[in-house]
Protein backbone atom coordinates (compact mmCIF):
# COMPACT_ATOMS: atom_id res chain seq x y z
CA UNK A 1 0.00 0.00 0.00
CA UNK A 2 1.51 3.36 -1.06
CA UNK A 3 0.94 6.13 1.43
CA UNK A 4 0.90 9.86 0.66
CA UNK A 5 4.39 10.09 2.07
CA UNK A 6 5.56 7.34 -0.33
CA UNK A 7 4.00 9.15 -3.26
CA UNK A 8 5.69 12.38 -2.20
CA UNK A 9 9.09 10.64 -2.02
CA UNK A 10 8.58 9.08 -5.48
CA UNK A 11 7.55 12.47 -6.89
CA UNK A 12 10.58 14.15 -5.38
CA UNK A 13 12.80 11.36 -6.68
CA UNK A 14 11.45 11.76 -10.22
CA UNK A 15 11.93 15.50 -10.02
CA UNK A 16 15.46 15.10 -8.75
CA UNK A 17 16.36 12.66 -11.51
CA UNK A 18 14.82 14.91 -14.17
CA UNK A 19 16.59 17.95 -12.77
CA UNK A 20 19.92 16.16 -12.60
CA UNK A 21 19.47 14.89 -16.18
CA UNK A 22 18.76 18.38 -17.44
CA UNK A 23 21.71 19.77 -15.50
CA UNK A 24 24.18 17.17 -16.72
CA UNK A 25 22.96 16.38 -20.22
CA UNK A 26 21.58 19.55 -21.74
CA UNK A 27 23.39 20.81 -24.87
CA UNK A 28 26.01 23.49 -24.38
CA UNK A 29 26.11 27.12 -25.35
CA UNK A 30 27.00 28.34 -28.85
CA UNK A 31 30.61 28.99 -29.89
CA UNK A 32 32.26 31.65 -27.80
CA UNK A 33 35.98 30.94 -27.89
CA UNK A 34 38.94 30.76 -30.19
CA UNK A 35 41.77 28.34 -29.54
CA UNK A 36 45.23 28.88 -30.98
CA UNK A 37 47.63 25.94 -31.30
CA UNK A 38 51.29 26.47 -32.12
CA UNK A 39 53.67 23.57 -32.58
CA UNK A 40 50.91 21.25 -31.35
CA UNK A 41 50.67 23.11 -28.02
CA UNK A 42 47.68 25.23 -27.07
CA UNK A 43 49.07 28.75 -26.61
CA UNK A 44 45.85 30.74 -26.25
CA UNK A 45 42.14 30.25 -25.60
CA UNK A 46 40.30 33.54 -25.78
CA UNK A 47 36.68 34.73 -25.75
CA UNK A 48 35.29 35.92 -29.06
CA UNK A 49 33.46 38.88 -27.51
CA UNK A 50 36.63 40.82 -26.64
CA UNK A 51 38.30 42.48 -29.61
CA UNK A 52 42.02 41.92 -29.57
CA UNK A 53 44.99 40.88 -31.61
CA UNK A 54 47.81 38.51 -30.79
CA UNK A 55 50.99 37.48 -32.49
CA UNK A 56 52.12 33.87 -32.56
CA UNK A 57 55.75 33.21 -33.34
CA UNK A 58 56.37 29.98 -35.25
CA UNK A 59 59.22 28.42 -37.20
CA UNK A 60 58.42 30.46 -40.35
CA UNK A 61 57.68 33.81 -38.70
CA UNK A 62 54.72 35.54 -37.06
CA UNK A 63 51.06 34.63 -37.47
CA UNK A 64 48.66 37.40 -36.45
CA UNK A 65 45.30 36.35 -34.96
CA UNK A 66 42.58 39.00 -34.85
CA UNK A 67 39.39 38.77 -32.79
CA UNK A 68 36.47 41.11 -33.47
CA UNK A 69 32.68 41.05 -33.55
CA UNK A 70 32.35 37.52 -32.23
CA UNK A 71 34.70 36.01 -34.79
CA UNK A 72 38.41 35.36 -35.26
CA UNK A 73 40.66 35.33 -38.29
CA UNK A 74 44.20 34.77 -39.43
CA UNK A 75 45.09 38.38 -40.27
CA UNK A 76 48.65 37.68 -41.39
CA UNK A 77 50.92 34.67 -41.70
CA UNK A 78 54.23 33.91 -43.40
CA UNK A 79 52.86 31.31 -45.89
CA UNK A 80 53.50 32.46 -49.46
CA UNK A 81 50.03 31.58 -50.76
CA UNK A 82 47.96 33.23 -48.03
CA UNK A 83 46.09 29.99 -47.31
CA UNK A 84 45.75 30.81 -43.61
CA UNK A 85 44.27 34.26 -44.35
CA UNK A 86 41.98 32.89 -47.08
CA UNK A 87 39.94 31.01 -44.48
CA UNK A 88 38.43 34.43 -43.65
CA UNK A 89 36.51 35.17 -40.47
CA UNK A 90 35.88 32.08 -38.38
CA UNK A 91 32.36 32.29 -36.95
CA UNK A 92 30.80 28.86 -36.74
CA UNK A 93 32.01 26.32 -34.22
CA UNK A 94 34.50 24.05 -35.94
CA UNK A 95 35.74 26.68 -38.42
CA UNK A 96 39.51 26.88 -38.59
CA UNK A 97 42.46 28.49 -40.30
CA UNK A 98 45.81 26.75 -40.58
CA UNK A 99 49.32 27.88 -41.36
CA UNK A 100 51.26 24.72 -42.16
CA UNK A 101 54.62 26.47 -42.64
CA UNK A 102 54.25 28.20 -39.28
CA UNK A 103 52.55 25.18 -37.65
CA UNK A 104 49.70 27.31 -36.30
CA UNK A 105 46.06 26.22 -36.00
CA UNK A 106 43.33 28.77 -35.23
CA UNK A 107 39.95 27.21 -34.46
CA UNK A 108 36.63 28.48 -33.17
CA UNK A 109 35.22 26.36 -30.39
CA UNK A 110 31.64 25.50 -29.59
CA UNK A 111 29.63 22.60 -28.28
CA UNK A 112 27.20 22.42 -31.15
CA UNK A 113 28.51 21.82 -34.65
CA UNK A 114 26.49 20.71 -37.63
CA UNK A 115 29.15 18.25 -38.71
CA UNK A 116 31.55 16.13 -36.70
CA UNK A 117 34.21 16.35 -39.39
CA UNK A 118 34.76 17.93 -42.79
CA UNK A 119 35.75 16.02 -45.92
CA UNK A 120 37.58 17.87 -48.71
CA UNK B 1 11.38 4.26 13.88
CA UNK B 2 8.06 3.38 12.26
CA UNK B 3 7.93 1.16 9.17
CA UNK B 4 6.69 4.04 7.02
CA UNK B 5 9.45 6.33 8.18
CA UNK B 6 12.05 3.59 7.52
CA UNK B 7 10.83 3.26 3.92
CA UNK B 8 11.09 7.01 3.39
CA UNK B 9 14.59 7.19 4.78
CA UNK B 10 15.67 4.23 2.63
CA UNK B 11 14.22 5.84 -0.48
CA UNK B 12 15.94 9.13 0.30
CA UNK B 13 19.26 7.32 0.76
CA UNK B 14 18.88 5.49 -2.57
CA UNK B 15 18.19 8.79 -4.32
CA UNK B 16 21.17 10.44 -2.66
CA UNK B 17 23.51 7.60 -3.64
CA UNK B 18 22.17 7.49 -7.22
CA UNK B 19 22.60 11.25 -7.54
CA UNK B 20 26.14 11.06 -6.19
CA UNK B 21 26.94 8.32 -8.71
CA UNK B 22 25.55 10.35 -11.61
CA UNK B 23 27.57 13.36 -10.61
CA UNK B 24 30.71 11.28 -10.03
CA UNK B 25 30.56 9.45 -13.38
CA UNK B 26 31.93 11.18 -16.44
CA UNK B 27 29.41 11.11 -19.25
CA UNK B 28 30.60 10.09 -22.72
CA UNK B 29 31.41 13.04 -24.92
CA UNK B 30 33.30 13.85 -28.10
CA UNK B 31 36.94 14.69 -27.36
CA UNK B 32 38.42 16.65 -30.27
CA UNK B 33 42.12 17.16 -30.87
CA UNK B 34 43.72 18.97 -33.76
CA UNK B 35 47.40 18.90 -34.55
CA UNK B 36 49.80 19.00 -37.46
CA UNK B 37 51.19 15.64 -38.55
CA UNK B 38 51.75 13.74 -41.80
CA UNK B 39 52.43 17.12 -43.38
CA UNK B 40 48.84 18.25 -42.87
CA UNK B 41 46.21 19.19 -40.31
CA UNK B 42 44.97 16.15 -38.41
CA UNK B 43 41.74 16.03 -36.43
CA UNK B 44 40.85 13.25 -34.03
CA UNK B 45 37.34 12.94 -32.60
CA UNK B 46 36.88 10.27 -29.96
CA UNK B 47 33.55 9.57 -28.27
CA UNK B 48 34.26 8.20 -24.83
CA UNK B 49 33.76 8.81 -21.12
CA UNK B 50 37.44 8.06 -20.56
CA UNK B 51 39.31 11.36 -20.71
CA UNK B 52 42.66 9.64 -20.19
CA UNK B 53 42.02 7.27 -23.11
CA UNK B 54 41.26 10.24 -25.35
CA UNK B 55 44.50 11.94 -24.34
CA UNK B 56 46.61 8.81 -24.80
CA UNK B 57 44.96 8.10 -28.15
CA UNK B 58 45.74 11.58 -29.47
CA UNK B 59 49.39 11.26 -28.47
CA UNK B 60 49.59 7.79 -30.01
CA UNK B 61 48.06 8.88 -33.31
CA UNK B 62 50.37 11.86 -33.54
CA UNK B 63 53.42 9.69 -32.94
CA UNK B 64 52.22 7.05 -35.42
CA UNK B 65 51.55 9.58 -38.18
CA UNK B 66 54.82 11.41 -37.61
CA UNK B 67 56.71 8.13 -37.87
CA UNK B 68 54.86 7.06 -41.01
CA UNK B 69 55.32 10.46 -42.63
CA UNK B 70 59.06 10.33 -42.05
CA UNK B 71 59.38 6.73 -43.24
CA UNK B 72 57.19 7.05 -46.33
CA UNK B 73 58.08 10.51 -47.61
CA UNK B 74 59.60 10.16 -51.06
CA UNK B 75 61.91 13.14 -50.80
CA UNK B 76 63.11 13.08 -47.21
CA UNK B 77 65.92 10.94 -45.84
CA UNK B 78 63.70 8.16 -44.51
CA UNK B 79 63.07 4.57 -45.58
CA UNK B 80 61.25 5.55 -48.79
CA UNK B 81 63.86 8.13 -49.69
CA UNK B 82 66.56 5.49 -49.29
CA UNK B 83 64.50 3.00 -51.31
CA UNK B 84 64.30 5.53 -54.14
CA UNK B 85 68.06 5.97 -54.10
CA UNK B 86 68.53 2.21 -54.37
CA UNK B 87 65.89 1.80 -57.09
CA UNK B 88 67.73 4.41 -59.15
CA UNK B 89 70.84 2.20 -59.19
CA UNK B 90 69.03 -0.70 -60.88
CA UNK B 91 70.79 -3.04 -58.44
CA UNK B 92 69.03 -5.58 -56.25
CA UNK B 93 68.71 -4.70 -52.55
CA UNK B 94 66.86 -5.74 -49.38
CA UNK B 95 63.75 -3.63 -49.00
CA UNK B 96 63.05 -1.84 -45.75
CA UNK B 97 60.18 -3.65 -43.98
CA UNK B 98 58.50 -0.34 -43.17
CA UNK B 99 57.88 0.38 -46.86
CA UNK B 100 57.70 -3.08 -48.46
CA UNK B 101 53.98 -3.77 -47.74
CA UNK B 102 53.05 -0.33 -49.10
CA UNK B 103 54.93 -0.90 -52.32
CA UNK B 104 53.44 -4.36 -52.86
CA UNK B 105 49.93 -3.00 -52.29
CA UNK B 106 50.63 0.01 -54.49
CA UNK B 107 51.59 -2.33 -57.33
CA UNK B 108 48.25 -4.13 -57.10
CA UNK B 109 46.30 -0.89 -56.97
CA UNK B 110 48.24 0.61 -59.87
CA UNK B 111 47.29 -2.38 -61.99
CA UNK B 112 43.65 -2.19 -60.90
CA UNK B 113 43.48 1.47 -61.96
CA UNK B 114 44.99 0.68 -65.37
CA UNK B 115 47.99 2.79 -64.39
CA UNK B 116 46.02 5.97 -63.60
CA UNK B 117 47.47 5.63 -60.11
CA UNK B 118 51.14 5.51 -60.97
CA UNK B 119 53.34 6.23 -57.93
CA UNK B 120 56.44 5.34 -59.98
CA UNK B 121 56.21 8.81 -61.54
CA UNK B 122 57.76 10.51 -58.53
CA UNK B 123 60.07 12.50 -60.78
CA UNK B 124 57.06 14.06 -62.49
CA UNK B 125 55.51 15.16 -59.17
CA UNK B 126 58.83 16.67 -58.15
CA UNK B 127 59.22 18.42 -61.52
CA UNK B 128 55.90 20.19 -60.92
CA UNK B 129 56.96 21.03 -57.35
CA UNK B 130 53.98 19.28 -55.78
CA UNK B 131 56.15 17.42 -53.30
CA UNK B 132 56.53 20.67 -51.35
CA UNK B 133 54.04 22.13 -48.87
CA UNK B 134 53.68 25.28 -50.96
CA UNK B 135 54.04 24.63 -54.68
CA UNK B 136 54.97 27.83 -56.42
CA UNK B 137 54.99 27.19 -60.16
CA UNK B 138 55.53 28.10 -62.93
CA UNK B 139 54.61 24.87 -64.74
CA UNK B 140 57.60 22.96 -66.12
CA UNK B 141 58.48 23.01 -69.82
CA UNK B 142 56.73 20.44 -72.02
CA UNK B 143 60.12 19.02 -73.04
CA UNK B 144 60.98 18.26 -69.41
CA UNK B 145 57.63 16.54 -68.88
CA UNK B 146 57.96 14.51 -72.06
CA UNK B 147 61.48 13.44 -71.14
CA UNK B 148 60.11 11.73 -68.02
CA UNK B 149 57.09 10.23 -69.81
CA UNK B 150 59.37 8.82 -72.52
CA UNK B 151 61.18 6.77 -69.88
CA UNK B 152 57.76 5.32 -68.93
CA UNK B 153 58.37 4.44 -65.26
CA UNK B 154 55.60 2.19 -63.92
CA UNK B 155 55.06 -0.09 -60.94
CA UNK B 156 55.66 -3.06 -63.25
CA UNK B 157 59.30 -1.96 -63.35
CA UNK B 158 59.65 -2.72 -59.65
CA UNK B 159 60.51 -6.39 -59.16
CA UNK B 160 60.02 -7.90 -55.72
CA UNK B 161 61.09 -11.36 -54.63
CA UNK B 162 60.54 -11.84 -50.93
CA UNK B 163 62.32 -8.90 -49.37
CA UNK B 164 64.64 -8.41 -52.36
CA UNK B 165 63.78 -5.55 -54.68
CA UNK B 166 65.15 -3.93 -57.79
CA UNK B 167 63.97 -1.67 -60.58
CA UNK B 168 64.42 -2.49 -64.26
CA UNK B 169 63.83 1.20 -65.03
CA UNK B 170 66.17 3.65 -63.34
CA UNK B 171 63.62 6.44 -63.90
CA UNK B 172 61.37 4.93 -61.21
CA UNK B 173 60.95 7.21 -58.18
CA UNK B 174 58.22 6.13 -55.80
CA UNK B 175 55.96 8.87 -54.46
CA UNK B 176 53.06 7.33 -52.59
CA UNK B 177 51.39 10.64 -51.85
CA UNK B 178 48.07 9.50 -53.34
CA UNK B 179 48.03 6.39 -51.21
CA UNK B 180 50.16 6.70 -48.08
CA UNK B 181 47.68 8.90 -46.23
CA UNK B 182 44.93 6.33 -46.64
CA UNK B 183 47.24 3.52 -45.63
CA UNK B 184 48.44 5.57 -42.66
CA UNK B 185 44.91 6.40 -41.50
CA UNK B 186 44.03 2.72 -41.67
CA UNK B 187 47.05 1.73 -39.59
CA UNK B 188 46.61 4.54 -37.06
CA UNK B 189 42.94 3.69 -36.54
CA UNK B 190 43.81 0.02 -36.06
CA UNK B 191 46.21 1.13 -33.34
CA UNK B 192 43.46 3.20 -31.70
CA UNK B 193 41.16 0.18 -31.70
CA UNK B 194 43.88 -1.84 -29.97
CA UNK B 195 44.00 0.88 -27.29
CA UNK B 196 40.28 0.39 -26.70
CA UNK B 197 38.84 3.22 -28.80
CA UNK B 198 35.47 2.18 -30.23
CA UNK B 199 33.99 5.39 -31.61
CA UNK B 200 36.21 7.83 -33.47
CA UNK B 201 36.91 9.84 -36.60
CA UNK B 202 40.50 10.31 -37.70
CA UNK B 203 40.74 13.06 -40.32
CA UNK B 204 44.01 13.94 -42.04
CA UNK B 205 43.87 16.86 -44.44
CA UNK B 206 40.17 16.37 -45.11
CA UNK B 207 40.23 12.61 -45.67
CA UNK B 208 38.97 10.42 -42.89
CA UNK B 209 38.22 7.04 -41.45
CA UNK B 210 35.39 6.65 -38.95
CA UNK B 211 34.49 3.83 -36.57
CA UNK B 212 31.48 3.38 -34.32
CA UNK B 213 29.10 6.24 -33.55
CA UNK B 214 28.87 9.05 -30.99
CA UNK B 215 26.00 7.79 -28.82
CA UNK B 216 22.68 7.11 -30.50
CA UNK B 217 23.42 8.88 -33.79
CA UNK B 218 25.90 8.35 -36.63
CA UNK B 219 28.97 10.48 -37.27
CA UNK B 220 28.00 13.40 -39.51
CA UNK B 221 30.44 14.37 -42.27
CA UNK B 222 30.23 17.54 -44.34
CA UNK B 223 31.62 17.30 -47.89
CA UNK B 224 33.12 20.58 -48.97
CA UNK B 225 31.88 22.15 -52.17
CA UNK B 226 34.57 22.40 -54.87
CA UNK B 227 33.12 25.78 -55.82
CA UNK B 228 33.40 27.56 -52.49
CA UNK B 229 34.09 27.18 -48.78
CA UNK B 230 30.58 25.84 -48.14
CA UNK B 231 29.29 22.30 -47.80
CA UNK B 232 27.79 20.60 -50.82
CA UNK B 233 26.60 17.43 -49.14
CA UNK B 234 26.30 15.57 -45.87
CA UNK B 235 27.18 11.94 -45.30
CA UNK B 236 26.38 9.86 -42.23
CA UNK B 237 28.89 7.11 -41.69
CA UNK B 238 27.83 3.50 -41.15
CA UNK B 239 30.19 1.57 -38.91
CA UNK B 240 33.79 1.36 -40.08
CA UNK B 241 34.15 3.51 -43.18
CA UNK B 242 36.58 5.83 -44.91
CA UNK B 243 35.50 8.95 -46.80
CA UNK B 244 38.08 10.34 -49.21
CA UNK B 245 37.86 13.26 -51.61
CA UNK B 246 40.32 14.40 -54.26
CA UNK B 247 39.76 17.93 -55.50
CA UNK B 248 41.51 20.41 -57.74
CA UNK B 249 41.28 23.02 -54.95
CA UNK B 250 43.47 21.15 -52.46
CA UNK B 251 47.00 21.87 -53.62
CA UNK B 252 47.67 24.08 -56.59
CA UNK B 253 49.39 27.16 -57.90
CA UNK B 254 48.17 29.87 -60.23
CA UNK B 255 50.16 30.88 -63.30
CA UNK B 256 49.02 33.48 -65.80
CA UNK B 257 45.45 33.10 -64.60
CA UNK B 258 45.36 29.32 -64.87
CA UNK B 259 45.09 26.91 -61.97
CA UNK B 260 47.60 24.04 -61.95
CA UNK B 261 46.54 21.44 -59.39
CA UNK B 262 48.42 18.47 -57.99
CA UNK B 263 46.47 15.56 -59.49
CA UNK B 264 48.64 14.72 -62.46
CA UNK B 265 47.44 12.56 -65.32
CA UNK B 266 50.23 10.01 -65.96
CA UNK B 267 49.19 9.82 -69.63
CA UNK B 268 49.81 13.53 -70.30
CA UNK B 269 52.10 14.57 -67.48
CA UNK B 270 49.81 17.55 -66.81
CA UNK B 271 47.08 18.18 -64.23
CA UNK B 272 43.99 16.12 -65.06
CA UNK B 273 41.25 18.29 -66.56
CA UNK B 274 37.49 18.05 -66.63
CA UNK B 275 36.94 17.02 -62.99
CA UNK B 276 36.56 19.25 -59.92
CA UNK B 277 36.30 16.58 -57.25
CA UNK B 278 35.71 12.90 -56.55
CA UNK B 279 34.37 11.56 -53.25
CA UNK B 280 34.57 7.88 -52.38
CA UNK B 281 33.19 5.89 -49.44
CA UNK B 282 34.80 2.52 -48.76
CA UNK B 283 35.74 0.42 -45.77
CA UNK B 284 39.41 0.36 -46.78
CA UNK B 285 40.98 3.82 -46.41
CA UNK B 286 44.03 2.99 -48.55
CA UNK B 287 41.90 1.87 -51.45
CA UNK B 288 39.57 4.86 -51.02
CA UNK B 289 42.61 7.16 -51.21
CA UNK B 290 43.86 5.63 -54.45
CA UNK B 291 40.35 5.45 -55.91
CA UNK B 292 39.56 9.12 -55.36
CA UNK B 293 42.73 10.10 -57.24
CA UNK B 294 42.39 7.54 -60.04
CA UNK B 295 38.70 8.30 -60.62
CA UNK B 296 39.47 12.03 -60.72
CA UNK B 297 41.96 11.33 -63.53
CA UNK B 298 39.60 8.88 -65.26
CA UNK B 299 37.01 11.65 -65.58
CA UNK B 300 33.31 11.58 -66.36
CA UNK B 301 33.57 8.99 -69.14
CA UNK B 302 35.81 6.34 -67.63
CA UNK B 303 35.28 6.48 -63.86
CA UNK B 304 32.60 3.73 -63.73
CA UNK B 305 34.93 1.19 -65.31
CA UNK B 306 37.83 1.98 -63.00
CA UNK B 307 35.56 2.07 -59.94
CA UNK B 308 34.22 -1.36 -60.82
CA UNK B 309 37.73 -2.73 -61.28
CA UNK B 310 38.63 -1.43 -57.82
CA UNK B 311 35.42 -2.75 -56.27
CA UNK B 312 34.39 0.77 -55.18
CA UNK B 313 30.60 1.05 -55.16
CA UNK B 314 30.09 4.50 -53.60
CA UNK B 315 31.41 7.28 -55.83
CA UNK B 316 30.45 10.90 -56.45
CA UNK B 317 32.23 12.84 -59.21
CA UNK B 318 31.65 16.54 -59.87
CA UNK B 319 32.84 17.73 -63.27
CA UNK B 320 34.03 21.19 -64.19
CA UNK B 321 30.53 22.14 -65.37
CA UNK B 322 29.10 21.35 -61.92
CA UNK B 323 27.36 18.15 -63.04
CA UNK B 324 27.24 15.52 -60.30
CA UNK B 325 27.73 11.87 -61.28
CA UNK B 326 26.95 9.23 -58.68
CA UNK B 327 26.58 5.50 -58.32
CA UNK B 328 23.17 4.34 -57.05
CA UNK B 329 24.86 3.20 -53.81
CA UNK B 330 26.31 6.69 -53.28
CA UNK B 331 23.00 8.38 -54.04
CA UNK B 332 21.48 6.57 -51.06
CA UNK B 333 24.20 7.93 -48.75
CA UNK B 334 24.42 11.59 -49.80
CA UNK B 335 22.13 14.40 -48.70
CA UNK B 336 22.77 17.59 -50.67
CA UNK B 337 22.90 20.84 -48.74
CA UNK B 338 22.50 22.78 -51.96
CA UNK B 339 20.90 21.14 -54.97
CA UNK B 340 23.41 20.52 -57.82
CA UNK B 341 22.53 21.84 -61.26
CA UNK B 342 22.36 18.31 -62.68
CA UNK B 343 22.63 14.81 -61.26
CA UNK B 344 23.44 11.73 -63.30
CA UNK B 345 23.10 8.35 -61.61
CA UNK B 346 25.45 5.86 -63.21
CA UNK B 347 25.45 2.16 -62.29
CA UNK B 348 28.80 0.43 -62.42
CA UNK B 349 29.37 -2.12 -65.19
CA UNK B 350 28.58 -5.52 -63.68
CA UNK B 351 30.99 -7.60 -65.70
CA UNK B 352 34.11 -5.94 -64.33
CA UNK B 353 33.15 -5.67 -60.64
CA UNK B 354 35.97 -6.81 -58.41
CA UNK B 355 38.04 -8.07 -61.32
CA UNK B 356 41.08 -6.83 -59.49
CA UNK B 357 41.71 -8.68 -56.29
CA UNK B 358 43.03 -6.00 -53.97
CA UNK B 359 43.16 -6.84 -50.32
CA UNK B 360 43.00 -4.29 -47.50
CA UNK B 361 46.27 -3.49 -45.77
CA UNK B 362 47.28 -5.86 -43.02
Amino acid sequence: MITRADALVILLACGLVAGTYAWLWSPGAPATQVRVISGNEEVARLPLDEAQQLEITGPAGITVVEIADGAARCAASPGTQGICQSAGWLKRAGDMAVSLPNRVIIEVLGDETEFDSMNY
Amino acid sequence: MSRGMLRKVTAALIIAVATAMMVGCERPEIHRDRFIAFGTIVELNIYTADRELARTAAETVQADLDYMHGAWHAWEPGAMGRTNQLLATGMEFSANPSVLPLIIEAQRLSEATEGLFNPALGQLFALWGFQSDAPQGPPPADEEIQAILDQDPTMDDVHIDGIRMRSSNTAVRLDLGAYAKGYGLHQAMEHLKELGVEHAILNAGGDLRAIGRPGNRPWRIGVRSPEAQGVIAAIETQGDEAVFTSGDYERFFMHEGERYHHILDPRTGHPARGTRSVTVIHQDAAKADVASTALFIAGADDWPRIAARLGIEKVMLIDDAGVVYMTPAMEKRVRFESEPKEQIITPLPDDSLETASVSPPA
